[in-house]
């Protein structure tokens, strides 16, 4: 009966499994294995696949552009998530209260979810265009700017900032806030109203209550949003491929947008897949520490 | 037993057999009588209005087949899909028997001789008159390493296009003829509001650096690349002289924006919405967009032949072309399609119905292509058209518009950044060489 069940249950999640490795799993292998290996296409018909070792991963170390790369990666993932998580806290907070309306501006802090990322980085990319922004123009308006905001030319750094990473980095957060929301929102609901009645009796003030009841009471959730918001931001993508294509002068580029220049522009798929590479190794010290973050409270 | 009734099944009589076995018969035969009647598939990018395209392609292939029996399967590949389809193609993925292709040298080059684009040199003799039936520029498209693969059917020629208003707000009667105009005429069209730039006087071509940099590049007599296409040459008097006129362009004169490389900038809108005076180097399709597209403003715009460098005034000239692909078997087929699709009156339906330039002399003689005075300028560039495709299989990754390709950084480091023009030079042509070394079939 046992046996039956169980051979049940994994014919039930076969074509999902399946689907799983065909498009998932495979690809990642066989993406490893280009990584040790020369795969360039210039060369491929010629001198097929030779075993490389380590070379690829040693040659994209060596490119300082991938190096600056890694750094704007974990820079941007520290930015967004922690806009995200802080943003959607407090957003959360307001949306879990009992106003007119509160269905209308839930449904307006979803909106940027509705958007599809590339069509979030088209729109902003012309909202934040130089001479055509609105927001310039807002701003020259009430005199706030002499002169427009180079949202996403302005090649000036200030430490490991400049404004186009940051401007990216608002579009990110922009857009991944409802997910953040929602997740927080769920959380919060069920959260008994018995242990905010508890702390106010107890003479608690509102940031107390947050903080010791809230932010315990969230913990759970908040620990899966962050890890799946870090793995976003470290595969992160389309938004700085589509806005600044990693510019201007690399200030926006990370290790996806490095890894398809490698393939598709200068057919070097072995250093594409070193790149990727990388990424894999910084997701799956992510996911160890998540899954044994969730070892542990399930111990305990 | 009694009470208990034996059916016996209807069984269909041997006649009903027989009958429905023929017909099944008959019906396969059918079937595979028009799987082996001739048929191509026939892949092609869209050019000037979709479903206009897409109506003439069939249009076209329905008057061959009435001609000729060969049934050709015309599928239309979106441009978004396009390069990442003819990379998998050249790479052995799933391939059309003919197609309307670009890039002759990169797809030919990792297809290695087994897949992507074939040469058809074989059937040569079937185009007798070619050279002299179209433009030069656009026939250097289609050869590579002495192999010819097919035929030039639209050519991306890039005259400079200006705003007529602008000009005549300036006082100015006639667009720049050389680069000296381009910097006096720049600085005359350029309007400042405080630390804001309004309206730049001069974009030099679009957002694509190495795309922008050729023809100043070749205007100033340099070449690219060795003519066997596996030596560097941009080590020369040629390329600081093209690099420092933009690079001036930007920080001596300030008649260009420093932004015009930047994955943000549109110069289709720059140019429409008044922020930019003259494009030297202006998109292909742009003088048809902007009679369909922006009737508020005919008669303030104009082109004209590019101005004059310091050896000549070549224009940036790239060419799709009819070609065969690799794994057909139907290759005679492919070619009588070809020469269908060639012959003149079907290179003017097409060039009439998509807009685009034609490599073919008589087609840009037309009175069609001639009705517009902008169709007879684009006609006379097409005397000076320069082949952007150079003599290797690394080009597109050497003129790749992304960070990290050679002609980019070295154009954004030194245009837009500022740097040493020598010292970005050398760099350059260091790269560039291991590029080119790097590709197995140079």
């Amino acid at each position: 009966m046992v046996r039956d069940k169980l051979i049940f249950c994994y014919l039930m999640v076969a074509p999902a499994m399946l689907f799983t490795i065909a498009l998932g799993i495979y690809p990642m292998l066989y993406s490893m294995w280009m990584s040790f290996v020369e795969y360039d296409l210039l060369r491929i018909q010629q001198y097929g696949t030779p075993f490389v070792g380590f070379d690829n991963y040693v040659e994209v170390f060596s490119d300082p552009r991938f190096v600056q790369t890694v750094s704007n990666t974990v820079l941007f993932t520290i930015l967004a998530v922690s806009g995200t998580l802080g943003i959607s806290l407090l957003l959360s907070q307001v949306l879990n209260a009992k106003f007119p309306g509160r269905a209308i501006v839930r449904m307006a802090v979803c909106v940027p979810w509705f958007v599809p990322p590339a069509v979030a980085s088209a729109i902003w990319m012309w909202l934040l265009n130089t001479e055509r922004s609105p927001i310039n123009y807002l701003l020259r308006d009430w005199g706030v700017i002499d002169s427009n905001i180079r949202f996403l030319t302005d090649s000036t750094q200030y430490g490991p900032f400049s404004i186009p990473m940051l401007a990216i980095v608002a579009v990110r957060v922009w857009n991944g806030l409802p997910f953040a929301v929602i997740f927080i929102l769920a959380a919060l609901q069920s959260i008994p109203a018995s242990l905010y009645e508890a702390a106010e009796v107890d003479g608690a003030t509102i940031m107390q209550k947050f903080w010791h009841v809230t932010l315990p009471s969230l913990k759970p959730v908040l620990l899966i949003l962050l890890t799946l918001l870090i793995i976003g931001g470290l595969g992160s993508f389309e938004i700085n491929y589509i806005m600044t294509g990693g510019g201007p002068n690399n200030l926006t580029n990370i290790m996806a947008v490095y890894s398809y220049q490698q393939a598709f522009s200068f057919f070097r798929f072995d250093l594409a897949s070193a790149a990727s590479g990388v990424i894999l190794i910084l997701t799956g010290f992510v996911c160890v520490y998540y899954i044994r973050a969730q070892f542990k409270g399930t111990q305990q | 037993m009694s009470g208990l009734k034996i059916v016996t099944p209807n069984r269909p009589s041997k006649g009903r057999v027989l009958a429905a076995f023929t017909l099944a018969a008959v019906m396969s035969g059918t079937m595979m009588t028009q799987a082996t009647a001739q048929s191509i598939d026939f892949w092609t990018q869209p050019q000037g209005d979709l479903l206009v395209y897409q109506d003439t392609m069939n249009a076209l292939a329905s008057e061959f087949k009435a001609e000729s029996g060969i049934d050709v399967r015309v599928e239309v590949i979106n441009w978004s899909v396009a390069f990442n389809t003819w990379l998998t193609v050249a790479q052995g993925g799933a391939a059309p028997d003919c197609a309307d292709m670009y890039w002759l040298h990169s797809f030919s080059g990792i297809g290695g001789g087994k897949y992507g684009p074939q040469p058809i040199t074989a059937y040569r003799d079937q185009w007798p008159t070619l050279e002299e039936d179209f433009f030069p520029g656009a026939l250097e498209d289609v050869h590579w390493n002495g192999e010819f693969y097919g035929i030039p059917w639209r050519v991306d020629i890039r005259p400079m296009m200006y705003r007529t208003d602008f000009l005549q707000e300036a006082g100015l009667t006639a667009p720049p003829a050389n680069w000296d105009e381009i910097v006096s005429m720049g600085q005359a069209l350029t309007v400042r509001d405080g630390n804001n730039t309004t309206r730049w006087g001069f974009a030099p071509g679009n957002n694509n650096p190495a795309q922008t940099l050729l023809p100043y590049y070749w205007q100033a007599g340099g070449v690219m690349l060795s003519e066997d296409g596996k030596t560097a040459t941009i080590d020369n008097e040629a390329m600081r002289t093209a690099l420092k006129f933009l690079q001036d362009l930007v920080h001596v004169h300030k008649i260009t924006s420093p932004e015009i490389f930047e994955k943000s900038a549109v110069p289709l809108d720059d140019f429409t919405s008044g922020s930019v005076a003259i494009n030297g180097s202006m998109g292909n399709s742009w003088p048809s967009q902007f009679d369909r597209d922006y009737p508020e403003l005919e008669d303030k715009w104009a082109i004209a032949l590019n101005p004059e460098g310091p050896e000549n005034r070549d224009s940036y000239s790239g060419a799709g072309y009819w070609g065969v692909l690799y794994g057909t078997d139907q290759i005679d087929a492919c070619i009588n399609w070809i020469k269908f699709l060639s012959q003149q009156e079907n290179m003017q339906r097409i060039s009439e119905a998509t807009g685009a330039a034609s490599p073919r002399r008589a087609v840009m003689a037309s009175e069609s292509w001639n009705a517009r005075p902008w169709q007879t300028v684009m006609g006379e560039t097409l005397e000076f058209g320069h082949t952007s495709q150079h003599a290797t299989s690394v080009w597109s990754a050497l003129a790749s518009p992304e960070p990290g390709a050679v002609l980019y950084d070295l154009v954004y480091s030194t245009v837009i950044g500022n740097e040493d023009i020598d010292a970005a030079v050398v760099a350059a042509q260091a790269r560039m060489q291991t590029e080119l070394d790097r590709s197995a079939t140079n």
